[in-house]
């Protein structure tokens, strides 16, 4: 029996949904479990799979935004009367959130249209003294377009044919007019003032060449909906933000050594005991924990961190929740499971919410330092580093040392430079002697 | 904007006239001679010995057929020196007073840079209207063009007071019996017609396998033959070993694949090249940077300093007068912002000798290297009515040009005027133009000139007075 294909309810509070990247098309079969097409919601992409077996006979929603359990199209057998499907999917589509119709593409461009000419070897609607002037121009007066009454061609479309005629024949040397005509070259395309010389020809030629052989081409497709999140937080937080950038080297031999010593009970990371020392030092400085409502700001006795995880199709910030009250080894386990989660789409909004802090590594792509943008309502962000073995002086001693850069965003809004700095040189303290910690 | 220029060759005076036209504030350093080695060594001086040397030769061997009975005639070298010498002065006073009449400073000194913005003068000591010795000079822009000087290659001997190089060969007291020419370059080549002429026994010895190398080979052939007619004897693929002092003058010990020769001369003329004259100029004090012995340009005459340039012979490129003064000005006009060109496939190459020889653009040889599918139209001097006319049949027209386009990639000439006509060719590489055109332009009669466009008909095989 046909049936609606829906859109799904992914989370407690998904209301709606974008449709994306069909697999299928009209008349398509399907089996069971058989991905149709992706679902995106402000957090996650899913893709959704066939709930039976069927032939898709109708596609009602090919993209845009759909309310949840609202008909996106319609199973059923190869030969079955879906009439009464169709007039009820008509009802419910009638309203989509979004049009669901394909987004504005730009008309292709019309070809130019070629101006009224009398049909060669007809009668020519011309005076016989403009037919004269012609003659004496030595113009074709059948390549002439006419201005006068009912195009009738005047002396004056004559002139300014000629006019035109003689501009437009490019000055060109001999033999740069031989190379054009052997190539298929048309002089007139060729943009220069002076005389067109050989050299002129074959730069153009082997320009066209190359433009034919790297066929420039642009492809235009509507960001998904998490892309269009990132893109208005990401400028939005620029705009809010009164932002400034620290840099502070560290060394990282003691954090090294602590995960190796772990090693064997638990596989902690470098993040896990980030957000660990975070955790303890955040407290100690709240402005940086804090956030600003209209003129007032807030701080917290708590500390939730929100760790960066990059996704195929861009990023999201899962939230390890009073990391204050954590220890290290549940730390690690809370960010490995919400990682999972998030590579999984199955993050719920609470887990992605109620941030006070974010840390995003990218130093496993080997970067030393960057700027990252702050996530809204939040003051800061802290951006970590790779490792890199550098030779410092220790006593007067060049000596080879792991170090990590840490690039801290700070909102001077509220956080001046001197608390920020502070608040780097105690993490630096922190993950330079992390025994401080059991203190 | 004040413009210094060093040197006062065709290169360098000319750069000071244009500045000049263009509104710049010139001085021009001399330490030598106004008008340079083409002017006072080279070009000119040359060609007023050769034109008596034309003269004689028609005497000598065309009078009689041409209706005159020439009889007690003499060719006088000491009037012939003296009519050089008048004729350089008048040119290097026309020269004084174009600089005169610009407004640009000229001095007669030796230019030593102490900086890349200053030069310091030391005048030259007969300059006895300026009461001090030397002046330092500020530019914003400096043009060097201090020329070439012979090169004098390492052979054994060849310091000696008979062994000469060009500058003396122009001015020698009298004519000596025999000479010995090392080098069948241009230099050496025109050296040979004149002593020759004036009844020396001549040897050119020449290491390539040909004299006058540069030049295309259907041109050259025409000049060699003549030579060896009226006696000059020719020695190529030869190296000259040793120049020792002998019983009978100086013994020039020559090795080829035939062995050892010795040739006795009473004078050896050294014409292997020459090379950039930069041994005053202090060039590192300016931080300009030289390679294998010439500044270094890029291609608007720049030297590594971007406000010093390097125009004509010492900077290496091609050394003819005529390049250099192309360069000057073209350096001048980048100076001040004018955005002008130098089109360098129009050289035109002349040799002065009898037959006359000039070339523009690419040999044969030179073309097919480059990969041009060539095509060669060849129309000889014999069948042209006005070269019959003036009893110099010898030799030919000759147009390079590319079967694909049409288009005129080379012309070389041997015979009467042909530095004169070499400058159709050049033009018609300058415009690109196409057989086509040569062959549609009309060309007076009679005249040599005709010959030009037969060569062009001739480049399909259609030749009008040729047979088929």
């Amino acid at each position: 029996m046909a049936k609606f294909l829906v859109m799904p309810k992914l989370g407690l509070t998904m209301t709606e949904g974008n449709i994306a990247n069909w697999r299928k098309v009209e008349g398509d079969s399907v089996t069971m479990g058989e991905i149709i097409f992706d679902v995106e919601t402000d957090k996650i992409t899913k893709e959704f799979e066939s709930p039976g077996e069927g032939i898709i006979r109708k596609i009602l929603v090919s993209e845009g935004t759909v309310e949840v359990l609202k008909p996106i199209a319609i199973i059923g057998k190869a030969d079955e009367d879906i009439s009464a499907l169709l007039a009820e999917a008509e009802k419910a589509v009638a309203s989509p959130v979004a049009s669901a119709t394909k987004p504005d593409a730009p008309e292709p461009p019309k070809a130019e249209q070629a101006p009224v000419k009398p049909a060669t070897g007809g009668r020519v609607k011309a005076s016989a003294r403009t037919k004269k002037i012609a003659a004496e121009l030595k113009i074709d007066i059948t390549q002439v377009t006419g201005t006068g009454p009912q195009g009738a061609i005047t002396e004056k479309d004559v002139n300014e044919f000629a006019e035109k005629a003689k501009t437009a024949q490019p000055k060109i040397s001999p033999t740069a007019g031989v190379i054009a005509a052997g190539l298929g070259v048309d002089p007139g395309q060729i943009n220069k003032d002076g005389r067109i010389m050989k050299a002129d020809v074959l730069a153009f030629k082997q320009n066209a060449d190359f433009l034919k052989y790297a066929d420039p081409q642009e492809f235009t497709k509507p960001m998904s909906a998490m892309r269009k999140i990132i893109a208005s937080r990401m400028s939005a937080s620029q705009e809010t933000a009164a932002t400034v950038n620290y840099n502070q080297r560290v060394d990282t031999t003691a954090m090294k050594q602590l995960r190796e010593e772990l090693k064997s009970t638990a596989k902690i990371t470098y993040t896990d005991i980030l957000v660990k020392i975070l955790s303890r030092v955040l407290l100690e400085f709240p402005l940086l924990n804090s956030a600003i409502v209209g003129t007032d700001i807030v701080t917290r006795n708590y500390v939730n961190i929100g760790v960066a995880v990059a996704l195929p199709d861009g990023l999201i910030v899962p939230v390890v929740k009073f990391a204050n009250k954590l220890d290290l080894g549940a730390i690690s386990t809370e960010i490995k499971a919400l990682a999972e989660k998030a590579r999984n789409n199955e993050l719920e909004t609470d887990e992605i919410t109620g941030g006070t802090f974010t840390l995003t590594n990218i130093g496993m792509f080997g970067m030393e330092s960057f700027t990252p943008i702050i996530n809204q309502p939040e003051v800061a962000i802290l951006g970590i580093n790779t490792i890199i073995d550098t030779p410092m002086v220790v006593e007067g001693q060049v000596v080879i040392k792991p170090m990590m850069n840490l690039s801290l965003t700070a909102d001077h809004r509220v956080v001046d430079g001197s608390v920020a700095a502070q608040f780097v040189a105690r993490l630096k303290e922190l993950i330079e002697k992390p025994g401080l910690l059991l203190l | 904007m004040k413009i210094v220029i060093i040197g006062g060759g065709p290169g360098g005076y000319v750069a000071a006239i244009r500045a000049a036209h263009l509104g710049a504030e010139v001085t021009l350093i001399e330490n030598k001679f106004l008008g340079g080695t083409c002017l006072n060594v080279g070009c000119i001086p040359t060609k007023v010995l050769l034109h008596t040397t034309e003269l004689l030769d028609v005497l000598k061997n065309d009078a009689k057929e041409l209706g005159i009975t020439v009889s007690g005639y003499e060719a006088d070298w000491k009037t012939l020196q003296k009519r050089k010498t008048k004729i350089i002065k008048k040119l290097v006073g026309g020269v004084k007073a174009l600089l005169k009449n610009n407004t640009i400073t000229q001095i007669m000194g030796t230019g030593v840079f102490l900086n890349d913005h200053q030069i310091k003068v030391t005048y030259n000591n007969n300059q006895d209207e300026i009461s001090k010795d030397e002046e330092v000079i500020d530019f914003d822009f400096a043009i060097i063009a201090t020329g070439s000087k012979p090169v004098i290659p390492p052979i054994p001997g060849s310091v000696h007071p008979d062994v000469i190089t060009s500058d003396a060969a122009l001015s020698l007291e009298a004519v000596p019996e025999s000479l010995c020419i090392i080098g069948g370059g241009v230099i050496g080549c025109e050296f040979a017609t004149i002593y020759n002429a004036f009844g020396c026994k001549v040897t050119i010895i020449e290491m390539l396998p040909d004299i006058v190398a540069t030049m295309d080979r259907d041109i050259v052939k025409p000049l060699k033959d003549k030579l060896i007619k009226d006696g000059v004897e020719i020695f190529t693929r030869t190296k000259v070993e040793s120049i020792k002092e002998g019983p009978d003058g100086l013994a020039v010990t020559t090795s080829s694949q035939a062995g050892e020769k010795i040739v006795t001369a009473q004078k050896v003329l050294l014409s292997v090249g020459r090379k950039p004259e930069l041994s005053t100029l202090e060039l590192e004090k300016a931080g300009i940077k030289t390679e294998r012995g010439a500044i270094k340009v890029n291609q608007k005459m720049q030297t590594n300093k971007p406000h010093i340039y390097a125009v004509g012979d010492c900077n290496g490129g091609v050394m003819l007068a005529h390049v250099a003064s192309a360069q000057g000005i073209f350096a001048v006009e980048t100076i001040v912002g004018i955005r002008s060109q130098i089109d360098f496939k129009t050289i035109p190459y002349c040799v002065y000798t009898k037959p006359e020889l000039a070339g523009v653009g690419l040999t044969e040889a030179e073309a097919r290297e480059a990969g041009y599918d060539v095509k060669v139209g060849n129309f000889p001097m014999a069948v042209n009515g006005k070269a019959m006319i003036i009893g110099e049949t010898t030799g030919l027209v000759k147009y390079v040009t590319d079967a694909a386009t049409g288009e005129i990639l080379g012309l070389h000439m041997a015979g009467p005027r042909a530095t004169d006509l070499i400058v159709e060719g050049a033009l018609a590489i300058r415009l690109e133009a196409t057989v086509a055109e040569l062959k549609s332009t009309i060309h007076a009669h009679p005249t040599v000139g005709e010959s030009l466009m037969e060569a062009a008909h001739a480049v399909n095989g259609e030749a009008i007075h040729l047979m088929r």
